[in-house]
């Protein structure tokens, strides 16, 4: 399907966001193609949460173009491709009735419509995001009752059984234990590079990944692009050290 | 007798499995308002002699639809909106009977529940409507129980967020209407909530909760029902006293 290629699955223009006239995000323009991996670094605070929240469609920008697939948020129909783990996931109240399977069964929700009920194949892919998550065996267990880094793991379940066509990540392995966290960032490759999903990942942990990802965005409040695979390491040391300012950096070249 | 023990059965059903959803998405207060904005229809139905049930219905719809519309243009101060709305409609259905010089047992069997007033009529109306209210919450229970979780993402898996709240309070509006008669509306609130809460104490999934909800709900209402005819007692009170008793138990089993 080369049309699939042409068009980038996100592609930002001139965005703005101003709240109470304070600037958060200020002119940030990129693109996201298919089966790209891209990671996400920036300060506390810098807007990377927020400006996965407009790709979303959770945050109105100020000014600016926001298009999905060619398409603007509001004309989007087919959201059922996007798998996305928000920051905190653990703000949900810990009395809510959900067992970890109730909760991954949650990503099959709209892949069949209203009205239907769970197919054989829903609790085929409910039973490998587990299994890739490594929580089948907490199927049963209240979803209130799990420690942090589990909890982000059935949400990162939640997300895989979606079987989306673009994985949507914010921080989502805070409080995942180190091997678990390999595991996933070997995983996360996997999913890119075997099935092709396209990988927003936002991270503080660059270096791990380095070699996996394709681009390297740096957000605070202004975007860095770093298209050059080869120099995503440098590009992050700069990026820290500069902040917005490194405007050594590969910016967009590959624009149009 | 045999008739409103039909009614109340099948109000038991409708009033937890709805009342599962009003908690989990935190609706309470918004069931408590509809309870008595379906009051004024009772009474302009009592006054101009329309079947006040049908009334009922209608002005409790459009007040979930107002209230609706409301929440989501001004989303701050929404419980005083509520309050307003809730002791405003109080207030005009109370002037409205005396107006029409039909205060006294009549209004007060619609506030308080009276089993000795279920006419064949209300029967059918419970029925036809009741059947519709449940199949809608069963055909959509997978979506509201996501957004209940998680409405942001479930909004970004493509779940229509703004429709299904207004399918939930529009369905949660002619159930309380429909309960008014065998509960009152100043207790069919309690009804909705407290199974509810009594079985998300025993800390199970969805499913469970839900049917736990149920059999509380059922064994309440009969139990209620009883003890009102027997003491010649208002129902809603004696079933609103049984379910508070079944939340005391509940809360003691559990007790860590
Ligand atoms: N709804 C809001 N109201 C006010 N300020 C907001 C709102 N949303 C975001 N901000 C501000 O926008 C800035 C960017 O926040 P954002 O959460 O996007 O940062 P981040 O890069 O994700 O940081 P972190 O690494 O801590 O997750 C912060 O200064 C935050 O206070
Ligand atoms: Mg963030």
């Amino acid at each position: 399907m080369p049309m699939k290629f042409s068009v980038p699955i996100f592609s930002v223009r001139n965005l703005n966001f101003n709240i109470k006239g304070q600037k958060i995000l200020s002119n940030i323009s990129l693109d996201i193609l298919a089966s790209e991996y891209i990671a996400i670094i920036g300060p506390n605070g810098g807007g990377k949460t927020t400006l996965i929240r407009m790709l979303l469609g959770l945050d109105k920008p100020t000014t600016g173009e926001i298009k999905i697939f060619g398409k603007r948020l509001k004309d989007f129909k087919k959201w059922y491709k996007i798998g996305y783990v928000p920051q905190r996931a653990s703000h949900v109240d810990s009395a809510f009735p959900a067992t970890v399977l109730d909760i991954v069964k949650m990503g099959r929700t709209t892949q069949r419509g209203y009205f239907s009920s769970f197919s054989k194949e829903d609790k085929k892919l409910v039973h490998d995001a587990m299994q890739k998550m490594d929580v089948l065996d907490l199927a049963d267990k209240m979803v209130g009752i799990l420690s942090g880094g589990q909890r982000q793991r059935v949400m990162i379940a939640r997300a895989l059984a979606s079987k989306p066509e673009i994985l949507i990540l914010d921080e989502p392995n805070t409080g995942v234990d180190m091997l678990s966290q390999k595991n996933f960032y070997a995983l996360l490759k996997q999913l890119n590079k075997e099935d092709g999903i396209t990988i927003v990942f936002i991270t503080h942990d660059i270096g791990v990944i380095a070699d996996d990802i394709a681009k390297l965005f740096t957000i605070n409040q202004k975007a860095v692009i770093c298209n050059d695979p080869k120099q995503i390491l440098s590009c992050a040391d700069m990026s820290e050290l500069y902040g917005i300012e490194a405007h050594l950096l590969h910016n967009h070249k590959h624009e149009h | 007798m045999q008739r409103a023990f039909i009614v109340g059965m099948i109000i038991a059903v409708l009033a937890s499995v709805s009342g599962t959803f009003v908690v989990l998405r935190r609706y309470s207060m918004i069931s408590e308002t509809l309870a008595h904005s379906a009051l004024v229809g009772v009474a302009v139905g009592l006054v101009a002699g329309f079947n006040p049930l049908w009334m009922a219905v209608i002005v409790a719809i459009f007040s979930a639809w107002l209230i609706e519309y409301l929440r989501s243009e001004f989303s701050l101060y929404s419980d005083a909106i509520l309050a307003i709305l809730l002791s405003g409609s109080l207030a005009a259905a109370v002037i409205i009977v005396s107006l029409g010089g039909a205060f006294n047992n009549s209004l007060f069997s619609y506030l308080f529940g009276s089993i000795l007033s279920v006419s064949y009529e209300d029967v059918v109306t419970i029925s036809i409507f009741g059947t519709m209210a449940l199949v809608t919450l069963l055909l959509f229970s997978k979506e509201l129980y996501f957004v209940a979780y998680d409405e942001e993402v479930a909004k970004t898996s493509g779940v229509k967020v703004k429709l299904l709240n207004f399918l939930l309070v529009s369905v949660v509006a002619i159930i309380i209407a429909l309960s008014i008669r065998v509960v009152g509306s100043l207790l069919i609130g309690a009804l909705m909530v407290i199974p509810t809460i009594a079985a998300l104490q025993f800390k199970v999934g969805f499913v469970k909760t839900v049917m736990i909800s149920l059999v509380f709900a059922l064994i309440s209402v009969f139990a209620g029902m009883t003890l009102s005819f027997h003491f010649s007692l208002p129902s809603g009170a004696t079933i609103v006293l049984c379910v508070l008793f079944i939340f005391i138990i509940s809360l003691i089993i559990n007790r860590k």
